[in-house]
């Protein structure tokens, strides 16, 4: 199998993957019983009306009369067509709140992600190159504070510290300030810099004993005898292959940070992010835009694992896709 | 005041963040600070909250949060001031009978264009056509239930209720936003719930034209809101007003902001760059002593108590509900220190909680006619455990003491289990305190669970699985099954309206078992008390988790308030229910915690009060 076609295949195996997430989720919720008829039956009672017929009226409303397949249809016709619905704890439609969150996401999710697989490597090599010196202890100590401190408790303290006593950086995070600005810099130093701290730590410790292997190596000694420069016997030859490895970690490790602690990391820097629309989505039960954030999800790893497998081959051209 | 959810729009979840008035837990932060490492910007008037809002739609939102947000930009009829005088803000509201109510519309009043001026037709049509039209399900739908309106002039109509209420306005049933009905009429027509819900004008308030102190800009979803100043705000020219309103509001700006998390919005205060947020009671004392802040104590009508489930999901220790007897409630009371609680819990910023009223009240029985369970002779383990003692006599199952130890007729301790919400300090130690305290004065083994509200609601407190009685075309009830009837205080007594939070007796029940809980605070209506026939107005009132079945003539009593024709007949009334309810503890009351706010030095407009808020536009800077 050529490349053309091992990337067909892939393309079409993510679309597979998401139509069985996408038929999971929706059986789920067919099974889960439904807040908005709960709430039709409460507000008829209360009215001195028929709870029972304000429940069949709501379910007619709302199609929960149809067959299960014909619900199914409907279902997957509007996921794949962009009609996410209408989130009931934002009151706007699902896209635009997923848009308008990520939009903020974005803001502090881009940086840190650049600054992370680019900075963890590199520190990483840095340390393997001067393995068991005080540098590689300085960095490894870094590294290791910054993946075993917990992201709110240490944003917490930094907006204690630079926030409430130096006054340096605001409080609270203000949405009307334009992207490219130094304001918009300004509040989202701490963000960003919490989250690299607590991401580096990991990429940072498999390049450094990655590169460990490959800095006494044959071709490396090679590079060297020949008179190539450190750097760029570093560069090509040990951060290299250093990456293959490491990419299959990245973009698990990421999107799982992406969830998890982007959500602290909004909720205490105020920031109207994809972390805290996810979480409150959860706990008010809006099952329109719980559906949307799963999506967002399923699409961001199906694409990411899509991309780690073809980025494979741009790094070490000994993978090739002829006998798959 | 019961709202869609019931629950929701009654519990508040206690423990939480308090709050100042009617701006929960607010903070002020500064707008267009571009650079300086100060905030003193006090041009723009902002509060930070904790919870982000559902809806902005007038008719649809029943949050505390939302409703500030919506108050910034849009008036409603009346308010009460720091007196509780009645303070007409759109309309006022007369009656010589209690029974036919007049509603007088402010001339001047605009909508944003095309929709002209505000006139009765407006308020009629949004009653009749929404709240009482059957197919919105609008929150206020409840309160025009019965209530016949007809418009009687241009800025003039009337409202005439099944039966006299003296204290109509003080229930805020009658509280009405304005919305133009033009605005309305398509959805009407429709009859298009899902339409009206999300109707891009109502959630941005565009209409709002003169009718409030700002204008909305923006909704910033889990960001808040900002606003501009309402430079035409109709209370400017109200000359029944004080002065201060004639160039209200004094703020070019204001800002709602949604921080999440509580050091975000003490720092942000402490900074000088919000000027009003909550203090929690642990750190009163460390902002009273900076500099820059003062904190204000505002009594709130929230109360802390514990229920104890008497339905056949509660007491699952053994046989026979021992929280079914009276002495039995008095006896826990009676175990708990409610001094103790309140000064180490509440480090003494809270009120003792006797009856469903907080002192402020007006309708607060004389202390003599009230017993204090948890104080002075009527606190200890030998009183507690006497009426213990007497509700054992009153079981048919032979429950005792061994020793310091409760047992049940198995001879094993009495074990029961008490749920608090997940996440909240104050609560966590309270439901220890109490635990420890039954524990220690009634030989009780408590053990604590701490639960996330909404699952609490909707497994435990709560269902939505209940029979329900059949109905003519008209609505009317023809017959009740066998299961929505049971014998209270040797009555035989129908559930003929079951909802989620009293689905009828006590063998209906929530999907889990559950002894007590402190998850949630109630409301206690001290402006109109009336409104507390939700929980107590027989075994059917509408909001009845815990299965209470009051031993005295609730109903009788309710009656006579309803029916009184002077102050002093209603009060009469009331003051004899809360004596009794004292007396039964339907739940066990604790505390009535207040709220601690703290406010940038130099804002005036704060009062330590109940009504603390109501003039929220003619707050300034000194």
């Amino acid at each position: 199998m050529g490349f053309g076609k091992y990337v067909g295949a892939r393309v079409l195996w993510a679309v597979v993957v998401s139509l069985i997430i996408t038929t999971v989720t929706f059986l789920l919720l067919a099974a889960a019983p439904n807040p908005a008829i709960r709430e039709a039956a409460t507000q008829a009672a209360l009215q001195g009306g028929d709870p029972a017929a304000a429940v069949e009226r709501e379910r007619e409303l709302r199609g929960l009369n149809q067959p299960l397949y014909v619900r199914y249809m409907d279902f997957i016709q509007s996921v794949y067509t962009l009609d996410w619905g209408w989130s009931e704890s934002r009151s706007q439609p699902v896209t635009e709140a997923l848009l308008q969150a990520l939009y903020y996401t974005a803001q502090y999710s881009i940086p840190w992600t650049i600054l992370t697989i680019t900075l963890g490597p590199l520190v990483g090599v840095y340390s393997a190159a001067n393995m068991y010196s005080w540098r590689d202890h300085v960095a490894t100590g870094f590294a290791f504070f910054g993946y075993a401190i917990p992201n709110f408790f240490f944003g917490i303290i930094l907006l204690l510290i630079f926030g409430v006593w130096f006054e340096w950086i605001p409080i609270s995070y203000d949405t009307s300030v334009p992207v490219f600005s130094l304001e918009n810099v300004r509040q989202l130093i701490m963000p960003v810099f919490v989250l690299v701290t607590g991401s580096i730590g990991a990429t940072m410790r498999v390049s450094r004993n990655e590169s460990a292997e490959f800095q006494n190596s044959d071709f490396m000694k090679t590079a060297k005898a020949k008179g190539v420069s450190p750097l760029r016997a570093y560069a090509y030859h040990v951060m290299r292959p250093t990456l293959v490895p490491l990419s299959t970690t990245l973009v698990g490790q990421l999107l799982a940070l992406f969830i998890g602690s982007s959500l602290l990391v909004e909720v205490v820097f105020g920031i109207p992010g994809l972390g805290r629309l996810t979480f409150n989505a959860l706990v008010s039960q809006d099952t329109n835009l719980v559906l949307g954030s799963t999506l967002v999800f399923t699409f961001v790893a199906v694409v990411g694992n899509l991309l780690e497998d073809l980025v494979f081959t741009v790094l070490d051209p000994r993978i090739n896709y002829d006998d798959r | 005041m019961l709202g869609v959810g019931g629950a929701a729009a009654l519990a508040g979840c206690s423990g939480g963040d308090g709050g100042g008035g009617s701006d929960g837990n607010g903070t002020n932060e500064t707008d267009g600070d571009d650079g300086g490492d100060t905030n003193t910007d006090m041009s723009t008037y902002s509060t930070a909250v904790s919870a982000s809002f559902t809806t902005l739609n007038p008719i649809y939102n029943d949050e505390n949060g939302a409703g500030n947000a919506i108050a910034r930009a849009l008036d409603q009829g009346y308010t009460f001031d720091e007196e509780n005088r009645y303070v007409p803000l759109l309309y006022d509201m007369s009656t010589e009978d209690g029974e036919v109510w007049t509603f007088e519309i402010r001339e001047g009043l605009q909508f944003s264009e095309p929709y002209g001026e505000v006139t009765a037709s407006d308020f009629v049509y949004l009653i009749q056509e929404i709240h009482q039209g059957g197919w919105a399900s609008s929150v206020s739908a409840t309160y025009w239930t019965g209530v016949e309106v007809e418009q009687t002039g241009e800025y003039e109509f009337q409202a005439t209720l099944e039966s006299p209420q003296l204290l109509w306005p003080e229930s805020f049933e009658p509280l009405l936003y304005p919305i133009p009905q033009e605005l309305l009429e398509p959805y009407v027509t429709e009859e298009d719930q899902e339409g009206l819900r999300q109707d891009e004008e109502l959630l941005e308030l565009q209409f709002s034209g003169n009718l409030g102190p700002y204008v909305l800009d923006e909704w910033q979803r889990d960001g808040g809101t900002q606003y501009s100043r309402n430079d035409d705000y109709y209370l400017q020219d109200a000359d029944d007003l004080s002065d201060a309103f004639n160039e209200a509001p004094y703020f070019e700006g204001a800002e709602i902001q949604v921080l999440g998390e509580q050091a975000s919005r003490l720092g942000a205060l402490e900074t000088g760059e919000v000027d009003q947020a909550a203090i929690p009671p642990e750190r009163v004392q460390e902002y009273q002593d900076k500099d820059g802040i003062y904190v204000n104590q505002v009594p709130q009508p929230y109360n802390e108590k514990l229920s104890v489930n008497m339905r056949d999901n509660g007491w699952t220790t053994g046989p026979g509900n021992m929280f079914r007897h009276k002495p039995f409630r008095q006896a826990m009371a009676t175990a708990i220190d409610k001094q103790s609680l309140i000064q180490g819990v509440f480090r003494d910023f809270a009120e003792t909680h006797f009856t469903w009223q907080p002192r402020f009240s007006n309708f607060y029985p004389p202390e003599e006619d009230i017993p204090q369970f948890g104080v002075g002779d009527r606190y200890g383990s030998e009183v507690a455990r006497d009426l213990a003692e007497e509700a054992f006599e009153q079981s048919e199952y032979d429950y005792s003491f061994d020793g310091e130890t409760m047992v049940d007729p198995d001879g094993n301790q009495v074990q029961l289990s008490l749920y608090h919400s997940a996440g909240q300090e104050t609560e966590q130690l309270m439901g220890e305190f109490i635990a420890q305290e039954l524990g220690n004065n009634l030989g009780i083994d408590v053990s604590i669970e701490a639960i996330d509200g909404t699952r609490f609601d909707t497994e435990y407190y709560t269902t939505t699985d209940f029979p329900t009685p059949e109905r003519n075309e008209d609505g009317e009830v023809t017959s009740v099954p066998d299961e929505l009837v049971d014998t209270v205080n040797g009555e035989e007594v129908e559930w003929t309206s079951p909802t989620a939070t009293n689905p009828g007796p006590r063998n209906i029940t929530g999907n889990e078992d559950w002894d007590m809980e402190i998850v949630y605070g109630l409301n206690t209506f001290p402006r109109n008390p009336l409104t507390n026939a939700v929980f107590f107005d027989g075994a059917t009132g509408s909001y009845n988790p815990v299965g209470y079945y009051p031993e005295f003539d609730a109903q009788t009593l309710f009656d006579n308030a309803r029916q009184a024709s002077s102050e002093e007949e209603l009060a009469d009334a009331l003051v004899e229910l809360f004596a009794n309810l004292a007396e039964e503890q339907p739940y066990i009351m604790l505390a009535f915690p207040d709220s601690t706010v703290g406010y940038r030095e130099g804002l005036e407009g704060p009062i330590e009060n109940f009504s603390n808020g109501w003039n929220l536009p003619a707050w300034r800077y000194e």
